[in-house]
């Protein structure tokens, strides 16, 4: 069985949110207005984040993409009373929509800020996607999944895709990866099986220095962040 | 002993005066605008209320946290007379166990309020089958949904009046009730993400402010209720009350202050002194330290005042505003805090701390809580034989009427 996971070049990175608007598009979430941003209700799977030392003239900021970590030890799994977010087999932590009941307990859990509550309806047709079929009875509730307010959601590696990729005998993490890692202009994100020696994520890992985020908490995280 | 216990008989009281019905019918008012609210945010989404992506518990939370406190201190101390035998606080203990029901069912509907998906609620109660029982929401599941059930058993027995099994009730609801208000707090206390709630002793605190709410606030409706219909009370029950009070409120205040003494120093120091001087400080030091500690713990050491059916009256209002205080100052600030994502300053809304406010609707959703509580209690008073039978009062109904 492999154990995705996910590495982010911070040296490559030049923080330009194509990451964040592609999950968006690819996965449906909706796109909030200026306010509800002001007030922490958009809904972010994945976010990029600036951060800053030192004083002016000396500054550095460093931007951080961050999608859910995908924790092996998942805070968010622990506390999820229905079992609606779980981990796959392959090391996915997914949420379903349908199992949830929004206690929000899990973005109390959650070390990375990952999480998001749906807080209302979602207007239709906020993408345009022209490679889906416009009856959406066709293709089921993934990809580009509608849900209902009420439920809690995040990043899911976009297992539709490696799903559909392993049914259709494609090599994973060269010819289908997630939508973040296939528009990264830079080729910044790298993502792969972290169990396979031969992939490039591992070689990556072996080869350079890495952090993950928040180690103290011991969550053993999957996504790998090259240091500049 | 039998014979003692036989001398005192209880009686509904008797719900027919105007203002009787003016107050039902202003609570049953409010409730309604309250549940107009519920469906509101439950239609709409909860976009109508102050939670947010970085504060995702809200007044329904707070609120019910705050009910299952008096809720399980109410019922631990009907046990005074039922399992220890102090037949001093005989009078009021069937009252205890009644407020103790009502107050879990305010807090059942609480957490039914904060849920994205209140229709999905059952699968809260599907154990072991379709829940995670390594979630201590699922485990305080078992817990409410027991202690629902051994309060309505025990309120049974006591008035059937078998007294054997009373005692064996009691011992098994106070040991009930501890635990789930100490889970209540394990679901706060075992979240290493959130250095403010972070904490092992966090359940024995919930417990011991459990206690201290729950006492005060059974003080507060003994005397309300018995002077609303004219019954004579021994004031030397609320006096010795008052002293059970003092102890368990500085039994709580050394909790807390080791509690957030542990955090004052590393790693967890920043969100600490950020609660401590925050913009949530006042809540803590004002509400929490100034209401719930300090005044009330002057008020009943005080020599005059102690002795002082108002002196004592004032103390626990104050005590049952100041834990409310206590459980805002817990839930809210302990998410507001930002998450440290990677060191360093994290600039824009991903570093800024989470702000709560407060929205109408949240607010009429909250009253409306505590309204459809005082409903039920006006309704069990009317049909339940709830108050002792004054022999001497002139209270209503008269006790020849009764008999």
């Amino acid at each position: 069985m492999p154990r995705w996971g996910m590495v982010i070049d911070l040296d490559k990175c030049v923080g330009c949110q194509a990451c964040s608007t592609a999950c968006k598009v690819e996965n449906n979430v909706p796109h909030g207005s200026p306010d509800e941003q002001r007030l922490r209700r958009e809904i972010y799977w994945n976010k990029v984040i600036a951060v800053t030392t030192g004083k002016y003239p000396r500054v550095n900021t460093e931007l951080i993409p961050m999608p859910c970590m995908h924790c092996d030890h998942a805070p968010c799994v622990t506390v999820c009373p229905a079992k609606a977010t779980y981990r796959r087999e392959d090391g996915i932590i997914v949420q379903d929509f349908r199992r949830c009941i929004g206690c929000k307990y899990c973005i109390v859990a959650c070390p990375y800020g990952a999480r998001s509550f749906n807080s209302k309806e979602q207007e239709e047709k906020e993408y345009h996607r022209q490679d889906l079929p416009p009856d959406r009875s066709v293709w089921g509730q993934w990809p580009f999944p509608t849900r209902t307010h009420g439920v809690v959601e995040k990043c899911t590696f976009c297992f539709h895709r490696i799903d559909q990729g392993l049914k259709e005998g494609k090599k994973i993490g060269k010819e289908v990866v997630p939508a973040c890692v296939e528009d990264c202009p830079t080729g910044a994100r790298i993502f792969g099986d972290l169990d396979d020696t031969h992939s490039e994520i591992s070689s990556l890992l072996a080869s350079r220095d890495w952090i993950r985020l928040r180690e103290e908490l011991d969550t053993k995280s999957k996504v790998y962040y090259l240091l500049k | 002993m039998k014979e003692f216990q036989m001398g005192l008989t209880f009686s509904k009281i008797e719900g027919k005066s105007r203002d009787f019905y003016i107050l039902l019918i202003v609570l049953a008012v409010f409730t309604l605008i309250g549940f107009i609210c519920f469906m509101v945010s439950y239609i709409t989404g909860h976009h109508v209320l102050g939670t947010n992506n970085i504060i995702p518990w809200g007044m329904p939370i707070i609120i019910t946290i705050y009910l299952i406190g008096l809720s399980a201190g109410s019922l631990i101390l009907s046990s005074l007379t039922y399992v220890f035998g102090k037949e001093e606080y005989r009078p009021i203990a069937r009252l205890a166990v009644f407020l103790a029901i009502i107050l879990i069912f305010g807090a059942m509907i609480g957490i039914a309020m904060d849920l994205g998906r209140p229709e999905k609620s059952w699968r809260l109660f599907m154990f072991f089958v379709l829940n995670n029982m390594r979630s201590m929401f699922a485990v305080n599941g078992i817990l409410y949904g027991g202690y629902f059930l051994i309060g309505i058993v025990y309120l049974g027995a006591i008035f059937a009046e078998k007294y054997k099994f009373i005692r064996m009730m009691g011992m098994l609801a106070v040991f009930w009730a501890a635990l789930v208000h100490m889970g209540t707090g394990a679901i706060f206390g075992f979240i290493a993400t959130r250095p403010i709630f972070f904490s092992p002793i966090k359940p024995f605190e919930f417990l011991a402010a459990a206690m201290v709410s729950g006492l005060a606030l059974l003080m507060i409706a003994v005397v309300a209720i018995f002077k609303f219909t004219k019954r004579n009370f021994n004031k030397t029950i609320i006096f010795s009350l008052g002293k059970l009070l003092l102890t368990l409120i500085i039994v709580l205040v050394v909790m807390v202050l080791v509690d957030k003494l542990t955090h004052l120093y590393s790693p967890d120091r920043e969100p600490m002194v950020w609660l401590l001087t925050g913009p949530y400080s006042w809540v803590f030091w004002g509400l929490q330290v100034g209401l719930a500690y300090i005044l009330p713990i002057l008020l009943l050491a005080h020599p005059r005042y102690s002795k002082n059916i108002r002196g004592v009256m004032v103390a626990a209002f104050l005590v049952v505003i100041g834990i409310f205080g206590e459980r805002f100052a817990l839930v809210i600030p302990g998410t507001a805090y930002p998450l440290p994502f990677y060191p360093g300053k994290i600039e824009g809304i991903w570093g800024a701390a989470g702000s709560f406010p407060i929205t109408p609707v949240e607010s009429f959703m909250s009253i409306g809580i505590f309204t459809l509580m005082g409903l039920f209690l006006l309704l069990g008073l009317k049909n339940l034989e709830l108050l002792p039978v004054d022999e001497k009062g002139e209270q209503t109904p008269a006790p020849s009427e009764k008999k």
